[in-house]
């Protein structure tokens, strides 16, 4: 019937234009040509730059929100402080991420000034730098290598080769003398003298004597190959090249910049010895990556001029991600714009963030959306179940029903939801300076610790927080009054001021008074030693009291002082170290929102594919393939896309499979019993089709092991 | 066997004295070119391995005896034609031709070269010597270059072609009457007789005790020159005997040796500790130096200045990085056969193969695989494999093919076949060793020694 009918179909659209073997074809219901696309607006080649900037300023991105009920004021409002909030926090990481290879960036130009062949037994000078298996962070160092040995020292031109610019060694000639000889300022009169040879005629454009009259012409300039990649360069074209310039090393001075991201004894393996006879140098390390990561963690979640913060699930998954997958800090800078982004972009509540620092015009901005929006919030919620707890029925019905009084509420709770995240970030800053003052502690930083002291799970008890106290409490007066120094200089925290700063100079005035007689340190009671090699209980005591006694008076008046120390701090890491769920508006100033970073960072897609393929009834969600909950075991329908029923067969097979087996088990799934549900060529067609689909994933391939097999190519599940 | 009227003797004794132990070589030099009215083979060829002094020697001849020679370094020519180019433009310079004569037509092949060397040379009554230095390290030679610009010698008269060579193949120039000059390798008294032209001082450096005296300056006589150059024998003996015999014959590779090794051997002299006659004892206590092999080992950091630095931060992988290499590791060096039996989560198939025990030992005994060389592997077998080893279950993300991307980018893993990289069927292999593995399995705390294949 079906067969019929197409028949008929194309009995009726036979095109005799089909079998002509040249022909103009005009698709149908377009006759009319499509109008040119001329430039219809002039004046815009005339704008001024400035204009242009006005108008993309005009145009807001963001979308309306609140089921479009969003003013068109707040969302230019919440365009306009993602702007300015990412451009701050922009500009802080961006000069972090400048200043941190300063000191490798000062050695290396320190080399480059005085490398020369003499001082290296006529060898290349060369420079190793070690710069980390962080492939992404390799072209900005470079980068910042050669602007600062060609602009800041004026050393020479600096050619930064990659592997992909080393294709064969005439190319990489090519690129390496066109990049050396153009980079001075581009004095058009003398480059003809230096193309041009010795007897007029002109050299090659490969040939290193080009570079060779350059430096004839400009004395006292090195030349300064940097590869930047060294271990995917091609081996071969790196020791002609090196072998290249060590020929011509009496003519242009080189100098030789390395970028190792692995380790020197496998760049060593890499080259033929004789090459590397021929360099000479030093090796020059960069600061680790984790390093660079806590400087700007640092600085976007801890620090006081940071507004946005991660929450903690998407603060745990993006350290994880860096630690186990990347090491790259570019790709946490990525993260965090994306945080930014995407908040601002579907939160229409950021907008109170752009006020953090202006709360009183707050209440103007807030629309009776927003503030219905605001009551929406899960933390709302708690707030108000808080409140009722509390019996502050007043106030509940306050909250659920006098907008005005919302806004002020909000108003509080933003400028308490900073303070909190201020105050968390000064306590880890203590507890690091605490723990770094003790010789015995593995050093944690503060990225670390900062998802467990949201979420709660860092307080005065926990493992970290109980043994720095304890440690503190058996220090001698010296430690820890370099302690409390430290502490003093580094923050500035109103409860530390009050209470240490007194018990500071009381133990100070203690030691001063114990000096008189001769002991310069004080010790704690507390550091007595428990344990001891008598081995009755008795024998035990007295060895104690003992050890007792032998403190003098200062000692136990500062034992005290310990003490009180001691307090003060439990108190103040109690204070301040308490998880976030209990705030009001958390989700506005703590971005925990992992899916759409886990979907935009780390996709799945092997497993997304392979999904689509064996269960294809969870995307169609169509109801003839949707099995019911009880017979999960319903597998392969006629019902569902040949692809998949080939896909589910494809994974029950063996390594080399079978055309005609599967064939046959395609037909039989597709045909139904006896072909009533399909005729056979088409479902032919479609096997056809569903295999060069197969092929195309990259699942099977045709295999010469076996004919009329194919070889099964992946595996489910990986 | 060669008329003495050829050597002239003032000449060659004067490089002698600079250049010694090559006096055959210099005597068949000069017979081979003498000057002007002598006649001159087409073509010499002068071979000899690396630093034998073939360079040195024929250059300073030729500039001494003043003949008319232009100098080629071939290694510095990319192509033919940059080659074909260099010499005409060379040839022409030193001839001092009048500009314009050349510049008219570019030479693009040998046989231009020839047409335009007949051309310059065609007014210069003299013999001109066209050296090729280092003609073997030319890249992409086609066959037939050597020999054509062998013919050049015998095309035009007056000009003959000296090929430098380190070692030639029989018959390279495709004629048979080239006379060969060979420079043979210093022995061990050639090369100690060479390294006593270039003898370093024993700078004496002051002991703590007698600071008074410091002001007085030692004459450097001629005494302290015999002394010096006496232990400078000595010390350049025990070094080839013990170190340089076995590991750095050619010339410049032990005088590197002896200049990494003297400072620190002559400090007893130089403390004024130890007298520079009892070799011996001097010898004795610095004995361990020369079991060491640091200072024949090639390396771009210098041994004394890496010392220095071994305690700087290393960079490491990210954790499941080093998983990954160590799944690639092992699918390159285990056999696939035996997969089954080392990662299945399923442990009763392990035991019962290993209840059962071999039956009989191998026919042929099999090579060590970690001696074979990495295998490759398609890249399903790798991670399933790194799944199977990895100490907790983690969900497949883009993340891991970032990383074998990075890895592939780091040539810690390399591309072992011609296929593009998304095709499944394309194989990859490990190009690391053994130590850097074990290090990094170590680091990650995982057996890797449990999984490797006997």
């Amino acid at each position: 019937m079906e067969r019929t009918s197409s028949q008929e179909l194309q009995d009726d659209e036979f095109d005799p234009q089909e079998h002509q073997a040249c022909y103009i074809f005009t698709p149908e219901g377009r006759n009319d040509r499509p109008s040119k696309r001329r430039r219809t607006v002039k004046s815009k080649g005339k704008q001024s730059e400035a204009e242009i900037a006005l108008e993309f300023s005009d145009q807001c991105p963001f979308p309306v929100l609140l089921n479009g009920s969003e003013s068109e004021e707040t969302v230019k409002l919440r365009y306009e402080a993602y702007c300015r909030l990412w451009g701050e926090q922009e500009a802080r990481t961006n000069a972090i991420l400048d200043s941190f290879n300063n000191k490798t960036l000062d050695d290396v130009s320190e080399f480059v000034k005085n490398a020369t062949a003499e001082s290296y037994d006529g060898k290349i000078p060369t420079a190793l730098i070690l710069a980390g298996p962080n492939i992404a962070s390799h072209t900005p160092l470079f980068e910042q290598l050669a602007s600062r040995i060609r602009d800041e020292d004026r050393t020479g031109p600096v050619v930064v080769l990659t592997s992909k610019d080393a294709t064969n060694l005439k190319s990489t000639l090519k690129k390496l003398i066109k990049d050396a000889t153009q980079q001075d300022e581009g004095l058009d009169d003398e480059d003809d003298e230096v193309i041009v040879g010795r007897k007029g005629a002109r050299l090659l454009n490969y040939d290193l004597q080009i570079l060779q009259n350059w430096c004839k012409l400009h004395e006292g300039q090195k030349v300064i190959i940097a590869i930047q990649d060294t271990e995917a360069f091609d081996g071969n074209i790196l020791s002609d090249l090196v072998s290249l310039f060590s020929a011509y090393l009496n003519r242009i001075p080189f100098v030789l910049l390395m970028g190792i991201a692995t380790s020197v004894e496998i760049f060593h393996e890499k080259l033929p010895k004789s090459s590397i006879r021929l360099m000479q140098g030093d090796k020059f390390d960069v600061e680790r990556a984790e390093e660079c990561l806590a400087q700007i963690f640092n600085d976007s979640m801890v620090s006081d001029k940071s507004v946005l913060r991660f929450g903690a699930s998407v603060c745990d998954f993006l350290l994880e991600r860096y630690r186990d997958h990347t090491q790259s800090i570019q790709a946490f800078v990525g993260a965090l714009r994306y945080a930014y982004m995407s908040h601002f972009y579907a939160n229409p509540l950021s907008i109170i963030l752009g006020f953090v620092d202006d709360l009183v015009n707050l209440k103007d901005v807030l629309t009776t959306e927003h503030v219905e929006a605001i009551r929406n919030v899960s933390s709302f919620r708690r707030f108000v179940e808080r409140k009722l707890a509390d019996s502050d029925i007043a106030e509940v019905s306050k909250l659920l029903e006098d907008d005005d009084h919302v806004r002020s509420v909000v108003a509080v709770s933003a400028a308490e939801c900073r303070s909190y995240a201020i105050e968390v970030g000064q306590a880890l800053l203590v507890l690091e300076i605490a723990r770094s003052c003790q010789a015995n502690q593995t050093r944690i930083p503060r990225y670390e610790l900062y998802a467990k002291a949201l979420s709660g799970e860092l307080h005065g008890s926990t493992p970290i927080v109980r043994d720095l106290l304890l440690s503190m409490k058996k220090m001698n007066s010296s430690s820890l009054l370099n302690l409390l120094d430290k502490i003093a200089a580094e923050v500035q925290v109103p409860y530390l001021v009050e209470n240490l700063l007194p018990l500071r100079e009381s133990i100070r005035a203690l030691v001063e008074q114990s000096e008189e007689t001769g002991k310069t340190t004080l010790t704690s009671e507390f550091n007595v030693t428990k344990s001891t090699l008598r081995a009755t209980a008795v024998s035990k005591r007295i060895w104690l009291g003992e050890q007792k006694s032998s403190l003098t008076k200062q000692d136990t008046e500062y034992s005290k002082l310990v003490q009180q120390v001691h307090d003060a701090a439990e108190a103040y890491f109690g204070a301040s170290l308490k998880g976030l769920q209990e705030l009001f508006l958390h989700e506005l100033f703590f971005y925990d929102l992992i899916s759409p970073h886990r979907d935009v960072f780390a996709p799945r897609s092997r497993s997304t594919v392979e999904r689509a393929l064996s269960h294809p009834q969870d995307y169609l969600g169509c109801d003839c393939c949707t099995t019911d909950g009880d017979d999960e075991e319903a597998g392969i329908k006629s019902t569902q896309p040949p692809a998949s029923i080939i896909y589910q067969l494809y994974l029950e097979s063996g390594a080399l499979i079978n055309i005609f087996d599967l064939w046959s088990a395609f037909y039989q799934v597709v045909g139904g019993d006896d072909g009533e549900d399909c005729d056979e060529a088409t479902a032919q067609a479609l096997f056809y089709r569903v295999l060069a689909e197969m092929r195309f994933l990259g699942l099977v391939k045709y295999t010469k092991k076996k004919t009329d097999h194919l070889a099964k190519l992946a595996w489910k599940g990986l | 066997m060669l008329p003495d009227e050829l050597l002239t003797d003032e000449l060659l004794s004067s490089i002698n004295d600079r250049l010694p132990c090559r006096v055959p070589q210099l005597q068949r030099l000069s017979a081979l070119i003498g000057d002007d009215d002598d006649y001159s083979p087409a073509s010499i060829v002068v071979h000899g391995l690396e630093a034998t002094g073939k360079t040195l020697i024929l250059k300073s001849f030729l500039e001494s005896s003043g003949s008319s020679f232009s100098w080629v370094p071939c290694h510095e020519c990319v192509t033919t034609r940059h080659l074909v180019e260099r010499i005409a433009a060379t040839v022409s310079e030193s001839i001092g031709i009048a500009e314009g004569a050349t510049s008219s037509a570019r030479c693009e092949n040998v046989s231009v070269l020839a047409v335009q060397l007949q051309q310059i040379l065609k007014e210069s009554q003299r013999k001109h010597f066209l050296v090729l230095d280092r003609t073997d390290r030319q890249r992409e030679a086609p066959p037939t270059l050597l020999a054509s610009l062998g013919r050049l010698g015998e095309m035009i008269p007056s000009l003959t072609v000296i090929f430098i060579v380190s070692v030639p193949r029989p018959r390279f120039l495709s004629s048979a009457e080239v006379p060969h000059i060979h420079f043979a390798p210093y022995n061990k008294e050639e090369s100690i007789k060479v390294l006593s032209k270039y003898v370093r001082r024993i700078t004496k450096i002051p002991s703590e005790g007698d600071q008074g005296e410091e002001e007085e300056e030692e004459e450097y006589t001629e005494d302290d020159a015999k002394e010096e150059l006496y232990v400078w024998e000595k010390f350049c003996g025990t070094v080839w005997d013990s170190l340089a015999k076995g590991a750095a014959r050619n010339i410049i590779q032990f005088r590197e040796a002896v200049d990494k090794m003297w400072l620190q051997f002559v400090q007893p002299i130089a403390k004024g500790e130890y007298g520079t006659r009892n070799y011996s004892s001097l010898y004795l206590l610095q004995k361990d130096m020369f079991r060491r092999e640091t200072n024949v080992i090639d390396s771009v950091i210098p041994a004394a200045a890496a010392g220095k630095m071994a305690a700087s931060k290393n960079h490491d992988l990210p954790y499941y990085s080093k998983f990954l290499l160590c799944a690639a590791y092992l699918s390159s060096y285990n056999p696939a056969r035996q997969d089954s039996l080392f990662f299945m989560k399923a442990n009763d198939f392990k035991k019962k193969r290993r209840g059962g025990g071999r039956g009989r030992p191998a026919k042929n005994r099999k090579i060590h695989r970690r001696l074979l060389g990495p295998q490759a592997w398609p890249l399903e077998r790798m991670l399933a494999i790194f799944y199977a080893i990895l100490p907790h279950p983690i969900t497949s993300a883009v993340d891991i093919q970032t990383q074998v991307a990075t890895l592939t980018s780091l040539r810690l893993l390399t591309k072992a076949s011609a296929t593009d990289v998304l095709e499944a069927s394309t194989k990859w292999r490990v190009n690391v060793g053994w130590d850097y593995i074990r290090g990094v399995a170590r680091n990650v705390k995982f057996d890797i020694e449990d999984f490797i294949a006997e």
